[in-house]
């Protein structure tokens, strides 16, 4: 009896050896090309971040969708997704296990800068490139960067300087600034404040106010602001808290009485939520705007967005839709899997996107974008407030220069 | 008063604050409105801790469920009498959950150790979190109040919220409801006593179960009613409920745990350091409510008021 059921696992284990053989052959048989190219993406797919990755992951899948008709190198691009909970440790794990396990060719993602960052110093040592698609702090590309890491969307460098070009008309000099108590929002801080100072010497910031992320009580915080009386206030905060400093704003009536900048407040994912009761006057940035500019690229993208998921694409869907058409054309540039081709392939390269050609800046790989400052309104074709006035500003104009990338890189 | 100091952070910056009495005051009464908010969801979960000694951490999640079940029905209905109607509904609605959850869950446990609660509470906030990703998904969700309630009137030539306003109305009237409940109704002078000395109230013949199942009702309820006040002044999410939840524990803590007039005491303490935190040292506000719970906690370790644990 014991002898039979020995007997009986030694077959079954001889089955699956002579099995893993076989599948083994075959894989080192096939040539390279045969299989897909395999994309992993880390991104937050629970709690409030949620609702920029799912617009990101949107963007991609319908970019996917129109490359895959053609397809790239004869071969399909595919994804696996995993969720980073907004937490550093899980989205390195989750990086690692897709590197490892999953045998990703590169990783897209994530939302938090803090994630992205700690990826980022990983993929270095594997040599696997990953893009970073809505996260926005400036280390990314800029003191942090590396051969392997890439960014399609603004970061907090470019939106200082796209501010600072906003604000160094106005006639204000008493600033205060206030946002979120995190990498994000101080960086921003710093990205607004440093370009400032530089291009209007006599700008006098009177003081700022940090409060931890999600906190939902904000009056205290705007009512002491106006108490200080400055001349305009700058708001740096994310997310959940753009929601509500926009609606505590509105409720204690500030917009009327200072002038407010908040960087992206004119994405429609902020302003759409509060519909019309949004507040008017708001002067904002934004890297992408569904309705502007109103070129027949990108009203085939919205319609095609639209037309797919029911809502009008945000910043994030835009960031991940032009991700893809990178990396198709990368690795067609390359013409082959190669990891460290597809990367010569990507630097400098330029494609075009639904709001003209964007173009991979070789020297630090951050896309070259432009910037669009605006100001909230009201308009009847839309039940929500959205951006209007606005200036476009050029990506070469925000970004820093090459040199000063590589200052930041050595120090 | 006149703050006056320069800071080497990064910034240069010089930082001359002035306030005079009437900043001071509406700061106040700004601090004030945040701790009636406060009050109304500790108050429940007081009372939970109180009568059925379970650490309800899924108290944050109802009140979650408050205001997203308030976003629907103001959604759903529209206008001004949306957002009344979203006051009782929620509430209701909230308070339909708890009794599920305590007729099917909670009545099994109560003689359970602390920690095995304190455990399944915790999951049952995880459950109800992804239950209301299934229901609600991941957006940003945003309420209209009534046109009555918007925007803002000059007080000490200060813009005040009406919102804030209300809300310091809403508080005392919840606060004396209570007390009525405790002190003069049958079940909430039974619910008292079954705080202090639960076997005895066994002893005396009188149905324990129903008793606690309407005191956690009533938990839930202000939870409900917690999320759908304060549902017009944010962003509706998910991770509401670890936001107020924390708060909720310390302020139960200062005041004396399962003491409800604790709980009101401590949110005070909470919501007027936070507040004035934030005028006289902005950079630092969000320590301000932490230090002063350390200090109670210091100088009293059971609490402000008498703990009935």
């Amino acid at each position: 009896m014991e002898r039979k059921t020995v007997l009986r696992l030694f077959a079954i284990a001889t089955i699956f050896v002579a099995i893993g053989f076989i599948v083994c052959s075959s894989c080192k048989k096939a040539p390279k090309i045969e299989r897909p190219i395999k994309v992993g993406i880390i991104d937050c797919y629970s709690g409030p971040p949620a609702v920029y990755a799912n617009d990101a992951l949107n963007g991609f899948k319908l970019a996917l969708n129109e490359i895959n008709k053609e397809g790239v190198l004869g071969t399909k691009i595919e994804f696996t997704k995993r969720d980073t909970k907004f937490k550093v440790d899980i989205g390195l794990s989750m990086a690692k296990e897709l590197v490892m396990r999953e045998k990703v060719d590169l990783l897209v993602g994530t939302v938090n800068s803090g994630v992205s960052l700690a990826v980022s110093d990983y993929v270095k040592g594997e040599k696997v490139p990953f893009i970073v698609w809505i996260a926005k702090s400036d280390r990314i590309t800029g003191a942090k960067g590396h051969r392997y890491v890439f960014c399609t969307g603004e970061n907090t460098a470019m939106i200082g300087k796209a501010a600072a070009v906003g604000l160094v008309k106005k006639p204000y000099v008493k600033y205060w600034i206030a946002g979120d108590d995190y990498e994000y929002g101080h960086a921003l801080a710093d990205g607004i404040w440093n370009n400032l100072k530089k291009t209007k010497p006599d700008v006098k910031l009177i003081g700022q106010s940090w409060w931890k992320i999600g906190e939902p009580e904000l009056t205290p915080y705007i009512t002491a602001i106006l108490a200080a009386k400055p001349d305009a206030v700058i708001f740096c905060t994310g997310g959940a808290s753009m929601t509500n400093i926009l609606k505590t704003v509105k409720t204690t009536g500030m917009s009327e009485k200072v002038p407010i900048f908040i960087p992206t407040a004119t994405d429609h994912a902020v302003l759409k939520p509060l519909g019309p009761e949004g507040p008017e006057g708001v002067m904002g940035t934004s890297d992408y705007l569904f309705y502007y500019p109103d070129t027949p690229a990108n009203k085939t993208f919205v319609k095609a967005f639209k037309d797919a998921y029911g809502e009008p694409p945000g910043f994030p869907a835009f960031h991940a839709y032009i991700t893809a058409h990178f990396i198709a054309e990368a690795f067609r540039k390359a013409g082959s899997l190669n990891i460290e081709k597809f990367i010569d392939a990507m630097e400098g390269l330029t494609i075009d996107s639904p709001v003209g050609k964007v173009e991979m800046r070789a020297c630090d790989h951050q896309a070259v974008l432009p910037e669009y400052v605006g100001v909230t309104k009201k308009v009847p074709k839309y039940n929500f407030v959205i951006a209007t006035d606005i200036i476009t500003i050029p990506g070469p104009e925000t970004m820093p220069t090459c040199k000063e990338i590589m200052k930041e890189r050595e120090k | 008063m006149q703050l006056g100091f320069i800071e080497e952070d990064g910034f240069q910056m010089e930082y001359v604050l002035t306030f005079g009495p009437s900043e001071l005051a509406c700061q106040l009464l700004v601090g004030l409105s945040r701790s009636m908010l406060l009050f109304i969801v500790t108050a429940g979960l007081s009372l939970v801790l109180g009568v059925l000694r379970v650490p309800n951490i899924a108290h944050g999640s109802l009140y979650m469920i408050g205001a997203f079940t308030a976003f629907t029905v103001s959604t759903v209905v529209g206008g001004a009498g949306g957002f009344w109607l979203s006051l009782i509904v929620a509430p209701l609605a909230v308070a339909l959950v708890g009794l599920v959850a305590e007729r099917i869950l909670f009545c099994h446990l109560y003689e359970r150790e602390h920690l095995m609660l304190l455990l399944f509470t915790f999951a049952l906030m995880l459950i109800l979190g992804d239950l209301v990703k299934i229901i609600w998904g991941a957006e940003y969700r945003s309420v209209t109040t009534a046109s009555l309630l918007q925007g803002s009137f000059m007080i000490f030539g200060l813009p005040f919220p009406r919102y804030n306003l209300f809300l310091l109305i809403m508080g005392p009237l919840v606060a004396v409801a209570l007390w009525l409940f405790v002190s003069k109704t049958k079940i909430g002078r039974i619910s008292r006593a079954a705080a202090v000395d639960r076997e005895m109230v066994g002893v005396l013949g009188i149905n324990v179960s129903w008793v606690f199942a309407t005191a956690f009702v009533i938990g839930c309820l202000l939870a409900g009613l917690g999320g759908a006040l304060i549902a017009p002044t944010v962003s509706i999410t998910l991770g509401m409920d670890h936001t107020i939840i924390i708060e909720a524990f310390l302020i139960v803590t200062i005041g004396g745990l399962g003491n409800m007039w604790g709980a009101l005491i401590g949110s005070l303490i909470f919501g007027i350091t936070h507040s004035f935190g934030v005028m006289f040292w902005p950079q630092f506000a969000i320590v301000f409510p932490y230090v002063a719970v350390v200090i109670v906690l210091l100088l009293r370790p059971r609490g402000m008021l008498k703990s009935v644990w």
